[in-house]
């Protein structure tokens, strides 16, 4: 508030201004120096009429929510795991000291490990039947053919015997059959000669 | 110093019951019949879990946290993702309760101390029907523990496998008693 300006009195005796009416002195105020605010009619506080009232009423039953409130899933925002709590939980860890709790938890270990090595070995010994299974086959297979080149060989044999004398072209035949194990004709080696 | 958290107590003893038997059980069991007796317990000091006896852990109490760097037995560490890591200096408690073993001949020893995997040519002898991918214990022809490891192979399959085939992973060995002499027992 700016300080009020001083007056200089010229007359100070003359207590209600200069007696000129409507000079300077008379429309002053108070000469003291303060100048109090005027104060005006008080506001009414009393609502004048029904139509402020119903206008108040609507306003304050309109509730508005807060965010959190309306249980809304948060956009664009990621939750560290560690962070977020849940409620009406104690804080801190949870320690197992007690025997009783100890022997639960390593009765529930056990028992997963057993499963485990259970399906381990069932699985190894089902591979294991499955290896042996397929060994007896190929064995057979390989017995089969075997006895299929024996076949051969037999018959060779006794169409010899019953040919009588082969002729040496004949017999050079059936060795190669014999070693090579086809009749497949060899090939003749090339030869070069100078006349 | 502090007990598991359960949590904690199943990974630890996940872990010790791939390579222990059903005597696992005995671990954690009263050392006598009498109402007041002793037992084993867990406790985590940083990061490492010591297997120690109630009694003097409650003493331990006593040492503050900074203070004190180790109590009983230290089977192994808890990693910051929350597994746990056996330590060689768990093998007299895993010995005693293995399920599967593996001896190995005295020319494999050496391979193996200097932290190898175990090959078939070095395998003296092991328990027959042992599956693969399943904790095993080493040890020498006259009985004493060597390390621990993994297998590689079933039995069955390491029959067929040639001589430097590898039958067993090395996870732990004696060895490192020199060779991890300073990040073994500070837990920094």
């Amino acid at each position: 508030m700016p300080p009020s300006r001083t007056k200089t009195v010229k007359n100070k005796h003359a207590a209600n201004g200069s007696g000129i009416s409507g000079s300077k002195a008379t429309r002053a105020g108070p000469t003291d120096g303060i100048v109090k605010n005027k104060k005006g009619p008080p506001p009414s506080s009393k609502p004048s009429n029904s139509k402020a009232i119903a206008a108040i009423l609507k306003k304050r039953r309109k509730k508005t929510y807060s965010e959190k409130e309306l249980d809304i899933p948060k956009l664009n925002m990621i939750t560290p795991v560690g962070v977020e709590k849940p409620k009406g939980k104690k804080k801190g860890k949870v320690f197992v000291d007690d025997r009783e709790s100890m022997n639960t938890i390593l009765a529930m270990v056990q028992a997963d490990k057993e499963g485990e090595i259970e399906s381990k070995m069932i699985k190894a010994r089902q591979m294991e039947e499955i290896r042996e299974a397929r060994r007896v086959e190929a064995e057979k297979k390989e017995g089969e053919r075997k006895a299929a080149l024996d076949e051969t060989k037999d018959s060779l044999r006794k169409k010899r015997k019953r040919g009588g004398k082969p002729t040496a072209n004949e017999d050079l035949d059936v060795k190669d059959t014999l070693l090579t194990g086809s009749n497949a004709v060899k090939a003749k080696k090339k030869r070069v000669s100078f006349a | 110093m502090r007990p598991l958290t359960e949590e904690e107590t199943k990974t630890v003893f996940a872990k010790l019951a791939s390579i222990c038997g059903n005597s696992l059980k005995n671990l954690i069991a009263p050392i006598d019949n009498s109402p007041t007796a002793d037992r084993y317990v867990f406790r985590v000091q940083k990061d490492r879990v010591y297997y120690v006896l109630l009694s003097m852990a409650n003493l331990a109490t006593t040492v503050s946290r900074d203070n004190l760097l180790s109590l009983g037995t230290c089977l192994g560490k808890m990693t910051k993702t929350g597994k746990f890591k056996l330590h060689i200096t768990a093998l007299p408690i895993l010995a005693e309760h293995s399920r599967y073993k593996i001896w190995i001949k005295p020319s494999g020893e050496m391979p193996f101390l200097y932290g190898g995997n175990i090959v078939k040519a070095h395998v003296g002898r092991w328990t027959e029907d042992t599956p693969e991918h399943t904790g095993i214990v080493v040890f020498s022809m006259d009985d004493r523990p060597l390390g621990f490891g993994v297998t590689a192979r079933s039995t069955a399959e390491a029959r067929r496998l040639a001589p430097t085939g590898m039958v067993v992973f090395r996870q732990a060995d004696a060895g490192e008693y020199l060779r991890d002499e300073d990040s073994l027992f500070s837990s920094g």
